[in-house]
């Protein structure tokens, strides 16, 4: 008797659960923090629709190294969603080695929508063995933002500057004058990837060793460039022309971006075009009245000034689970999550450019005419090449930025703590 | 003369007593304040006002109601599979004297004393290897549409069996320990009676046994469910699903979310988590001493 | 059937007593087996070594013993358990427990508020504490600090692991106060009264009398409390994930980062197995030195 009740009781809560699951095939994505999971959510009717799936949406912890690690420890694991994002270019050579990912290149390249992308995401979307593992339907492009308000008010000089000297200069005048913070570049352990894709990589592409992959995929760690760039943050730090309180705790964007720059306490920071919508444009908690007048962008400028340079990497990397159990319906789904509509409701509410040129003629993008020239300007953009072991690069110019925010070396000791960290993890054989 | 003495340390002892209250209590007030505060923050303020919004917000906006239960009822399940395991073999560890006794019960001290972060990536592997056992077993009895549902609840990885299994092994040794001593209490002479009297094991563990123990499965139980209920780790390794998630890990979720972090919300949430294992605590208080004095006097 | 009542009782015992052996082997002992085999390998989270882990011998072991991080982290971890468990809660609980073993008024009061911070959930204790430490003059612990002169500052920067030990004391005073109230309890009043007699001021009475019989007390105490802390995770996981820059790496944090943030399963295996060994030799102490009885 007890028997027979707990079973319909079991019966009953396994209904409760099975409600909602009709007999289509059920595709589950990965998405992690609000904003993107509305992005998501407002495409998944229509792709519902027009491909006769179900779509289920898990949401992943929100700060990028949270989401990573769990999202690695299922895919290790085999019980991973069938879709799911990289947050940098460079995180997808490490899973592909892993074999996590399957491989997209036909179903790409046959796609209706393969001509409108980019010729630079079709490049970043591209493994050195010519193929495709990833689709980045969006992509952020950083440079610097800097407060024009302040800097009219305080009579320095907008004018991009030409070479690192002058941007430095341009950051101790900003000190002097008005007191406030001159420049920020990401730095620490905390900030995930950002030391690296934020901060390091932007100043890294201007100096005379501009890449770090060598043509074998090992390693070159050694280079000027990083002494130089690793270098540049200590002037930065050891001047206190940035804030580094706050990057030293546990959510080290917070205050700099969603307070201090608002504030106009931090003059400029490195970020991407999200700044404009999500950080201080109209999908933030603290926005900048009249953003785009009020906040100014320069392009990072290469060290021996020749030349400045914008960078551009993937966001929302769409990859395919290859342990899943539909791998062609997800790819469906992935090419459907690369259309325009879909790529311009994360542009809505982030600020990344989709990575397309027919998001041109989408009258919702054109609705963000603070997008719409970046868009038009991001096939000039540049990359760092990236490959097998880039996780590691990325956590080891983590702690070599850290150990300068905490003022414990110097250039050259950050370097050495790189260097020891990816040997590490990588072998001496990987690392130059 | 010695009544002012003492009189003096009486007094150095109201006001050691005094600070320590303050520093044990310091930490509670911006929980409690920014639980009810409509602007709360990150740091101690006096409310403008007084608002149960927060409170609210768990059960409406929020998943909390949902938390609350999948806690409940994993970390209700773990207690009773301790109280049950643990009960019987407390009882078997108490009335036996086999070779293997002491052995056994040293080793199980070592088992408390295993950081599960140690164990966490072995212990991973196995849960999927059950979980993929456990998947295939599920596929052949019930319909396709049914099988994740199912798996939610009687899955390792991902599913509430996995988790409450994980967590009554982790606390088993120490109720195996508590149990056999209240049962090594009990004389064996009510037990020889009730065998007498034809009763078989368990009209014994049922009729005399239970009774008399029952201090002792409820030490147990007690302390099992506030450390599981504490637990922070093996949920936030092992489940997955939105559906699924358990207080502690939607609490450092919602402390996690980038720009977006609810203070009031969050202090509402804490203090809700924080209730059952104050109530659990105030009942085993009596019982800690005796546990771990078991440790000593066995 | 032509067994023995005693041989049918052995054997009921053992039955009685299997459950709960299936679920300490499933879920202890074999993921232990698995961590010694695991830090034999190079097997990763991500990166080639995901898809094929090879057997490397004791390369981890090596990589270990040469590792700064290895190293920074025991010695965080010694110095956090011999601060907040063998210091900050030993003193602070024998104190509170001496000073409640006399009829003051409030003694229910007191002790609650001592023992609310153990009923506490470690994740919620983390949140409280970073409300008191962080965010530089907004934290509680600045603002009530500030009238005393002492400049505001980001504590969990400037003294990490400062902080650390004092949570985790905060945490444990509980502990260290039950068991010893119960050490207490256990000594005759007669003693004390005798000692009073003599004319012993209170002082006296708690260095040569007190003290000297709460031995016993004080040993479980420290071997209990040593190991408890040494497992220590979710609250310094709140707290500060083991930074800034390792300053509050304990162990167990260690191995999480290395398994989890890192990706290397093998490696933070091995870590995982030198801490078992750590544990397991503490345990043994335990067992040794307390004579358990059995």
């Amino acid at each position: 008797m007890k028997f027979a009740m707990l079973r319909t009781g079991c019966s009953l809560a396994i209904l409760a659960l099975a409600i909602g699951s009709a007999s289509a095939a059920t595709i589950r994505i990965a998405e992690h923090r609000q904003a993107r999971i509305d992005a998501l959510n407002a495409s998944i009717p229509a792709i519902e629709a027009k491909l006769g799936v179900d779509i289920e949406v898990v949401e992943y912890p929100a700060p990028e190294k949270d989401y990573f690690s769990k999202l690695l420890t299922e895919l290790g694991a085999g019980n991973a969603p069938d879709l799911f994002t990289a947050n940098n270019d460079a995180d997808v050579p490490d899973l592909v080695a892993a074999g996590y990912v399957a491989d997209i290149t036909a179903a790409v390249q046959s796609w209706d929508g393969y001509p409108e992308l980019l010729d630079v995401v079709k490049r970043l979307s591209t493994m050195p063995d010519g193929k495709m593992y990833q689709l980045d339907s969006m992509l952020s492009v950083s440079q610097i933002y800097y407060r024009r308000d302040v800097l009219d008010a305080a009579g320095i000089s907008t004018d991009q500057p030409k070479s690192w000297a002058e941007l430095l200069d341009r950051v101790r005048e900003i000190k002097a004058k008005t007191g406030k913070y001159g420049l920020l570049l990401p730095a620490g352990t905390t900030w995930g990837g950002g030391a690296f894709y934020e901060g390091v990589m932007l100043m890294l592409v201007g100096t005379s060793t501009p890449q770090i992959l060598n043509a074998d995929g090992t390693l070159d760690l050694t280079g000027e460039g990083i002494a130089d760039v690793l270098d540049f943050y200590k002037t930065l730090i050891d001047e206190d022309l940035m804030p580094i309180d706050p990057l030293l705790g546990p959510e080290p964007w917070v205050i700099p971006k969603y307070e201090m720059f608002p504030a106009g306490e931090l003059v400029a920071t490195t970020c991407g075009s999200w700044c404009y919508i999500y950080d201080w444009g109209p999908e933030s908690k603290n926005p900048i009245p009249d953003v785009t007048d009020a906040v100014g962008t320069w392009a990072v400028p290469n060290e021996d000034g020749s030349g400045s340079t914008v960078t551009v990497g993937g966001q929302s990397i769409w990859m395919v689970n290859a342990k899943g159990a539909d791998t062609e319906m997800a790819t469906k789904v992935l090419l459907e999550l690369s259309a325009v509509q879909p790529t311009v409701e994360y542009a809505k509410r982030l600020g990344n450019i989709p990575a397309r040129r027919d998001a041109l003629d989408n009258a919702d993008f054109q609705a963000l005419p603070e997008l719409v020239p970046v868009l038009q300007n991001a096939e000039s953009g540049t990359y760092l090449q990236s490959g097998e072991g880039f996780s590691a690069v990325s956590e080891g110019f983590a702690r070599a930025t850290e150990a300068l925010l905490r003022k414990e070396t110097d250039a050259a000791g950050a370097q050495q703590i790189l260097i020891d960290y990816t040997r590490n993890l990588l072998g001496d054989e990987m690392v130059k | 003369m010695v009544i002012r003495k003492f009189s003096r340390a009486q007094a150095t002892s109201y006001g050691f007593l005094f600070l320590l209250t303050i520093f044990c209590l310091l930490p509670f007030l911006w929980v409690f304040l920014a639980s009810v505060d409509p602007n709360a923050r990150q740091f101690l303020q006096l409310p403008q006002g007084l608002t149960e919004t927060h409170f609210v917000k768990i059960f409406t906006t929020e998943n909390g109601g949902r938390w609350f239960f999948n806690s409940l009822v994993v970390v209700g399940c773990a207690t009773a599979v301790v109280v049950v395991v643990g009960g019987l073999g407390g009882y078997a560890l108490s009335r036996t004297n086999a070779w293997w006794k002491r052995p056994f019960l040293y080793a199980i001290i070592l088992v408390r004393v295993l950081p599960p972060t140690a164990l966490i990536v072995p212990l991973y592997k196995v849960m999927l290897t059950a979980n993929n056992v456990m998947r295939g077993f599920v596929q052949s009895i019930v319909p396709a549409d049914w099988v994740r549902p199912t798996m939610q609840i009687v899955g390792f990885v991902d599913g509430y069996l996995g988790l409450i299994l994980v967590m009554a092994a982790l606390q088993l040794p120490l109720a195996l320990w508590i149990i056999k001593t209240f049962f090594d209490l009990v004389p064996k002479d009510y037990e020889e009676a009730a065998i007498m009297d034809g009763a078989n094991v368990f009209q014994r563990i049922r009729r005399i046994l239970v009774p008399l123990a029952l201090p002792g499965l409820g030490a147990a139980a007690l302390l099992t469910f506030i450390a599981a209920w504490g637990d922070f780790l093996m949920p936030l390794t092992f489940i997955s699903s939105a559906e699924l998630q358990l207080l502690p890990i939607g609490l450092f979720r919602a402390f996690l979310r980038v720009n977006d972090v609810d203070y009031g919300f969050l202090c509402a949430l804490a203090l809700l988590y924080t209730l059952p294992a104050i109530i659990a605590f105030s009942y085993s208080r009596r019982f800690l001493v005796q546990t771990f004095a078991g440790g000593v006097k066995g | 059937m032509a067994m023995t009542y005693e041989a049918r009782l052995a054997w009921q015992n053992r039955l009685l007593l299997l459950p709960g052996l299936v679920l300490l082997i499933a879920f202890v002992l074999i993921p232990a087996g698995t961590a010694i085999w695991l830090s034999l390998t190079n097997e990763a989270l991500n990166g080639a070594a995901a898809l094929n882990p090879r057997f490397v011998g004791a390369r981890n072991y090596v990589r270990l013993f040469t590792d700064g991080g290895f190293w920074n982290s025991l010695f965080v971890t010694f110095v956090f358990v011999i601060g907040s468990s063998v210091i900050g809660q030993f003193v602070l609980g024998l104190f509170a427990a001496v000073a409640l073993n006399r009829p003051l008024a409030f003694r229910q009061v007191f002790m609650a508020a001592i023992l609310l911070p153990n009923a506490v959930p470690e994740v919620v204790a983390g949140f409280i504490w970073i409300s008191m430490l962080a965010g530089g003059e907004h934290s509680t612990l600045s603002q009530v600090l500030a009238p005393l002169g002492v400049p505001s500052q980001q504590w969990l920067q400037s003294a990490p692991l400062l902080m650390i030990i004092v949570v985790n004391t905060w945490r444990g005073i509980a502990f260290a106060m039950i068991l010893m109230t119960s050490g207490l309890a256990a000594i005759p009043a007669d003693v004390y009264e005798a000692a009073r007699m003599d004319g012993a001021t209170a002082r006296q009475i708690f260095w040569r009398i007190t003290l000297p019989l709460l031995r016993p007390t004080i040993f479980l105490y420290m071997l209990v409390s040593t190991v408890g802390t040494f497992a220590i995770f979710g609250l310094i996981y709140t707290l500060t994930r083991g930074g800034p820059g390792g300053a509050t790496e304990i162990i167990g944090i260690y191995i999480y980062n290395q398994s989890f943030t890192a990706y290397q399963l093998g490696f933070g295996s091995a870590v995982a197995v030198v801490m078992l060994a750590i544990s397991a030799l503490l345990g043994a102490l335990y067992v040794r030195i307390l004579k358990v009885e059995v």
